[in-house]
């Protein structure tokens, strides 16, 4: 490294190494993309405005305020000096200055530093005033703070307090000390305040570092402020946690598995609508924020999304990936949901929410996107982390003081804050990420990833049970979540009646009939009951399953499209084994009757080919006599009537008359001489002509590259589209002007 | 993870594993907040609800010790919302208070502004308080004061009653325990009814709810008055009186439809209390007649709604309610708990059962099949008449035949609800029929014989769900009944459960006609049986021994 400090950002960044160029565009990714062609570009880059807005978004308090300090004192202050003027431990100003350089915010080294001169404009009032402010010692200061009177002293104060800018009439007039009347001009003569513009005086920053004591802030901005809390047993968080863990995975799992059966429309703007999201309310028996958590987490962790449904209608459906979801188990199902809601930009309580057009935001519609979405949830999740053992946020203070503690991480954060930290407090305590304030340690391992927290997860799940108790009442329980095919197999053939740790399901006439229809047969699922029950199955449910067995099909229905039935039931065996009616397919389903899915005009026909003579029945069992039926064509119909086709070619012959005469018109007003008009002279002869009100002839690019010429009586000229009204298609049209080639005045 | 009896399911039910070590406890520990929902022979369920957790408030129990006993007894993790709903709940309890002003009289008050202000902006309630005294303060009519109550409940702020009841006009009753002595759940319930003011106590039938009766008053020691259903129960309330405690004959009054008389211990039915003339009650005024000091509501599940509209005025006497199911078909069980007062006490029937002071028995469900004219009959039917249809099938004579011929010996009821069934029956089986049209005196001819011995059999309308003593039924049957009422299969149960001679098992036959209506009536009542931990066997009514 040379000793000389580089004369430019570029310059030094060409001079670094390519580690310290990987760091830097590893903590700025906006700045290598598309990949710069040098130095120079790179440098550009990074002091462009938004990529360093940014960056200033991803700084902490300490280190803004570090950077208002080098703004503030002027391109090639020391560290030394930062150091005095920073309100923060010096170690810890000492390593600001060096992530700053790092990042490149800042330039030059620790004896010459140089901030990126957009930061100026960026930084807020103190760093705003620097540039054009007077720079005077602190004891100069001093010396004039001391000449004024207290009411100026007063006002100096309030404007310092209130955001350093005050409002005053002729904030720029001139006045020397000896002619100052009021406070405020004994302030401006003094350049204790100093005009910002006609109306706006502000606080120059020596001023202001004087005031606050020698410092740029009034508080020590070090370390984030400490959160509140309060004392509770690491293990009970943990179990609190993995409850949640496990019934908001059960949650997922129970109205993915409903939506595959009867999936909700998807609306036309992509969301879900209303009435399904208060149908799925009550199915899951949650408070309705939690139900469009798990709808949109679902979706977030690709189990959920738009697909057709057999009718080839738009739809809400569980995805292939469900399937492999499903047979996961209930930690790693989790930590999929868990991870998906951590990275995903959309926040679930900003359903249901107004958006600026006063709409209603429905689940899974666009709107719900919020930028700072995924960050807030990472700083809440680490800070909560970080907490010591057996401490968790205090129950009333402690989301408060949360804020506070994010105010100090992210101060460049936008509104609404309060409200983000408690949505992503709720959200996380609904998945079982942290609970009674804690981040539980499976919470924390989402921080590592979703199989760290997968792991973290499984000890803390209650482990699989492979029975369930059966009672008279006709309920079965399962003492705690059941393995996978048992609870499948269970869930056909009873109603899952409460959820939670254990499960309830009930046994009546209508799940065992269920069970049926899927093909089990009364052995089956008496076998089944007996080996999933540890303790004798009760006689009641024994005989409810054999009384719906002995029910179970006694009425049959098929389709058939005619059917052919004689008391002689030989003639009807003769006639199924008959070759010649092979081809009607006849199926005998009793004594007396034979069906067949031929139309009754074939039947008949063959019927009586085979040498039987039927007879038509009619629907209401009586005898039709047949009857050949004259047969008849169907009467066209005249597309249109005559008077309406002629005012169509009327109207039709109009509008090309209109065309034509304004070509014609446009032709003869063809410059004689090829020359295209500048932009800038197209631009005055169409100002013209829209004053003067005159039509003008213009030569014209259309979308697809065809060129046509035209007369138009220009109207307005404005965001370089020109209003006019064209003559050739008789109608006001926007022309864009930079297709304009050429104008000319008629 | 801990290994407890109790599992917390996230939709406020209590899952509890009664043959788990710890079960018992967790039954005491967290019976006072919860209710018993069902109590089938492996798994109870309790149910967390605002009532229940208020009546665990008004027993001086904090949302702490509720969270804590569920921390305590949980197998898996609570779920947090569960939690938090309990603490809210609970605090919702007491923020109002009715209280006794030096001044002003009855008065409600708050140390929450914002409810008081709430509340003083419900519609319903406004009409009910005076001026108001200060901010935190105001007036009550001393008439609303149960009307009130009830109305807070339904706005989901019940108010804690502070305002202490009169002692009434004193009379020494004492219970006479000469060769018996209370049982130890009577006295519990006892214990907790007096502790806690007013409210009522939950027993199966045959448990004693009557001596329960004579326990509060004997603790009272002032005049009763008491309500019950109807005349038979009311001559055995006085019956069971005398013989359990010191009143004698002259100061026990019956306030019915043939005697108005009014003693110290007045027993009244609600029939009398509720009969309406030009559109008044005159009997009401005996609500008054005398600084009663208890009142006494036997069958509390069947207190009809004037007598809701009358306890409002009651307020400020103890009030005991007594029942073996405080469900209600209606569904005014939370008027229950505002005008008379909480739950104080219950107990499983299969734990009363195990102790052996009310016999076990075997529920047996009889299907008959229609024969085919009468299934076609039943197919066509207007669905109002189908019930009827199904009920009264001939087949049920005849298997009530068999069944009594396999019990002779027992003594036996045969119950229905239809008359014409009953009379049928009555002459097939040769067995006397009391129906609402028997006179007291012979009714009460016929339970004195049944109770000797002399009859064993007898065929019985609904007129006998209720109070009838009848210490020596072994065998029901039930032919027909009030479509799917849990309540009325309670109470007919009931008349099987009051111990025997040599604790025999008693056995409980509905008869029911397969593939009907009535089969789908009877899987509702058996629901409730099993529930309350009585396991049923269905036998078809061809392979019942003949």
């Amino acid at each position: 490294m040379s000793t000389a400090p580089p004369r430019s950002l570029a310059e030094q960044l060409r001079s670094w190494p390519d580690d310290r160029l990987a760091a830097l565009l590893r903590q700025r990714p906006d700045l290598g993309v598309p990949a710069p062609q040098d130095s120079t570009q790179l440098a550009s880059r990074a002091a462009a405005r938004p990529s360093v807005l940014r960056m200033l978004d991803q700084l902490d308090r300490l280190h803004l305020t570090v950077l208002e300090a080098v703004v503030v004192l002027g391109a090639g202050c020391t560290g030394a000096q930062v150091r005095e003027v920073v309100h923060a431990a010096p170690t810890a100003v000492d390593d600001a200055v060096r992530h700053l350089l790092a990042v490149a915010l800042l330039w030059g080294d620790e004896d010459h530093l140089r901030p990126i001169s957009i930061l100026g404009d960026l930084l807020g009032p103190l760093a705003a005033g620097a540039a054009h402010a007077p720079r005077r010692t602190p004891d100069r200061v001093r010396e004039l703070l001391a000449e004024i009177s207290p009411q100026a002293r007063a006002m100096l104060e309030h404007v310092e307090a209130s955001g350093l800018v005050g409002a005053v009439e002729q904030a720029d007039r001139r006045v020397t000390p000896e002619r100052a009347r009021t406070p405020v001009e004994e302030l401006l003569a003094r350049a204790l305040l100093t005009p910002r513009d006609h109306r706006h005086v502000t606080v120059p920053p020596d001023v202001a570092i004087v005031l606050r004591g020698g410092r740029t802030t009034r508080d020590e901005v070090t370390g984030p402020p400490p959160l509140a809390t309060s004392e509770r047993d690491r293990a009970l968080v943990d179990r609190a946690a993995a409850g949640a863990a496990g019934e908001f995975t059960q949650r997922v799992e129970l109205l993915l598995e409903t939506w595959g059966a009867t999936p909700p429309a998807a609306l036309r703007s992509g969301g879900l609508g209303v009435r399904d999201l208060r149908a799925a309310t009550a199915l899951l028996g949650a408070p309705e924020e939690v139900t469009v958590l798990a709808i949109e987490v679902a979706a977030a962790a690709d189990l959920l999304a738009i697909g057709a449904t057999d009718d080839l209608d738009e739809a809400w459906l569980p995805t292939d990936a469900f399937d492999a979801w499903r047979a996961q188990d209930t930690a790693q199902r989790w930590s999929r949901l868990a991870h998906a809601w951590l990275e995903s930009p959309r926040l679930a309580a900003a359903v249901g929410t107004k958006d600026g057009r006063g709409r209603t935001l429905n689940p899974l519609a666009e709107g719900a996107e919020r930028s700072w979405a995924v960050d807030t949830r990472r700083e809440v999740l680490t800070a909560l982390a970080a907490l010591p053992d057996g401490r968790v946020l205090a129950a009333t203070t402690g989301a408060a003081s949360l804020v506070t503690h994010l105010e100090w991480r992210r101060p460049r954060r936008p509104t609404g804050r309060e409200e983000l930290v408690a949505a992503t407090l709720a959200e996380a305590a609904a998945l079982g990420v942290v609970a009674l304030g804690g981040a539980a340690v499976h919470g924390a391992a989402l921080l590592e990833g979703a199989d760290a927290a997968a792991a973290a997860l499984a000890p803390l799940l209650p482990p699989p049970v492979d029975h369930v108790l059966i009672q008279a009442d006709l309920t079965a329980v399962a003492p705690g979540p059941l393995e996978h095919e048992l609870a499948t197999k269970l869930a056909t053939l009873a109603d899952v009646e409460s959820r939670g740790g254990a499960t309830v399901y009930r046994f009546d006439a209508g799940s065992i009939r269920r069970a049926f229809d899927a093909g089990w047969s009364a052995e089956e699922v008496h076998t089944f009951i007996a080996e999933a029950s540890r303790t004798p199955v009760p006689q009641p449910l024994v005989y409810l399953v054999d009384d719906v067995s002995r029910r179970f099909g006694t009425v049959r229905v098929g389709a058939a499209t005619a059917f052919v039935r004689s008391d002689d039931e030989h003639a009807l065996a003769e006639l199924v084994h008959d070759p010649r009616t092979a081809a009607l397919r006849l199926r005998r389903i009793a004594p007396t009757v034979v069906i067949t899915d031929a139309p009754t005009d074939v039947l008949l026909a063959t019927l009586r080919d085979v040498g039987v003579a039927p007879v038509l029945e009619a629907s209401d069992g009586t005898v039709r006599l047949a009857r050949r039926d004259t047969q008849r064509a169907r009467t066209p119909r005249r597309r249109t009537s005559p008077g309406v086709a002629q005012a169509r070619d009327a109207a039709r012959v109009s509008a090309v008359v209109t065309a034509v005469r304004a070509g014609d018109r446009a032709v003869a007003a063809r410059p004689t001489t090829a020359t295209t008009s500048s932009p800038a002279a197209v631009l005055s002869q169409l100002r013209d002509a829209v004053e003067s009100g005159r039509s003008v002839w213009i030569g014209y690019t259309d979308n697809e590259g065809g060129v046509s010429e035209r007369v138009v009586e220009p109207r307005r000229v404005d965001g370089g589209w020109l209003t006019a009204h064209d003559a050739r298609s008789d109608d006001t049209r926007a022309f864009a002007l930079h297709r304009i080639t050429a104008v000319r005045p008629l | 993870m801990t290994d407890g009896p109790l599992i917390v399911q996230s939709d406020k039910t209590l899952l509890l594993e009664i043959d788990h070590e710890r079960a018992q406890d967790c039954r005491k520990a967290i019976a006072p907040f919860a209710e018993l929902e069902r109590s089938p022979e492996h798994i109870h369920t309790y149910r967390l609800t605002p009532l229940g957790l208020w009546n665990a408030r008004a027993a001086g129990y904090d949302a702490e010790q509720v969270v804590d006993t569920l921390l305590t007894y949980s197998r898996y993790a609570v779920p947090h919302a569960l939690l938090i709903d309990v603490a809210e709940t609970m605090a919702r309890y007491g923020r109002l208070r009715l209280e006794k002003h030096p001044a002003h009289g009855l008065v409600l008050s708050s140390t929450d502004r914002p409810v008081l202000e709430e509340v003083l902006r419900a519609k319903k309630i406004k009409p009910m308080l005076g001026e108001r005294v200060d901010d935190a303060t105001v007036i009550v009519h001393p008439s609303e004061r149960g009307n009130l109550k009830q109305a807070l409940v339904k706005i989901g702020w019940p108010a804690e009653d502070h305002a202490g009841y009169v002692d009434g006009e004193a009379h020494a009753i004492d219970l006479v325990e000469d060769g018996w002595a209370l049982r130890d759940y009577q006295r519990d319930a006892v214990d907790s009814f007096w502790h806690g003011g007013s409210g009522v106590v939950v027993l199966p039938c045959g448990a004693g709810k009557t001596i329960v009766g004579a326990g509060a008053m004997a603790q009272a020691r002032a005049t009763t008055l008491i309500l019950v259903t109807n005349t038979v129960s009311a001559r055995q309330w006085k019956a069971e009186l005398l013989k359990r405690t010191t009143l004698t004959e002259d100061e026990i009054g019956e306030y019915s439809g043939a005697v108005k008389e009014i003693r110290p211990v007045t027993i009244a039915t609600y029939q009398v209390l509720t009969t309406r003339r030009k559109g008044a009650y005159p009997h009401l005024d005996l609500l008054d007649a005398r600084d009663w000091g208890l009142i006494v509501y036997d069958e509390v599940h069947l207190l009809p709604a004037p007598i809701f509209r009358m306890t409002a005025d009651l307020q400020a006497r103890r009030r005991i309610g007594l029942t073996a199911t405080l469900v209600r078909e209606d569904g005014r069980e939370s008027d229950v708990f505002s005008l008379i007062g909480p739950k104080r006490y219950d107990a499983p029937w299969k734990d009363i059962e195990a102790q052996g002071w009310i016999a076990p028995a075997d529920c047996v469900e009889v299907r008959v099949t229609l024969p085919d004219g009468e299934r076609l009959a039943y197919a066509t039917a207007e669905a109002e008449d189908r019930y009827r249809l199904a009920s009264c099938t001939r087949v049920k004579t005849r298997v009530a035949q068999e069944l009594v011929a396999q019990h002779r010996g027992q003594p036996t009821l045969v119950i229905g609800q239809y008359l014409d069934q009953l009379d049928e029956l009555a002459t097939a089986l040769g067995a006397p029929v009391i129906t609402g049209d028997t006179t007291v005196k012979e009714r009460e001819r016929l339970f004195e014989g049944f109770r000797t011995g002399e009859i064993e059999l007898l065929v019985v309308s609904k007129v006998a769900n209720f109070s009838v003593d009848l210490p020596g039924a072994e065998v029901a049957i039930q032919v027909s009944g009030s479509f799917g009422s849990r309540q009325e299969e309670a109470q007919r149960l009931g008349r099987l459960l009051r111990p025997g001679s040599g604790g025999k098992t008693a056995r409980f036959y509905t008869v029911v006609a397969r593939d009907t209506v009535d089969a789908d009536f009877a899987q509702n009542r058996q629901r409730f049986l099993a529930e309350q931990g009585y396991a049923y066997r269905i036998v078809d009514a061809e392979d019942l021994p003949a």
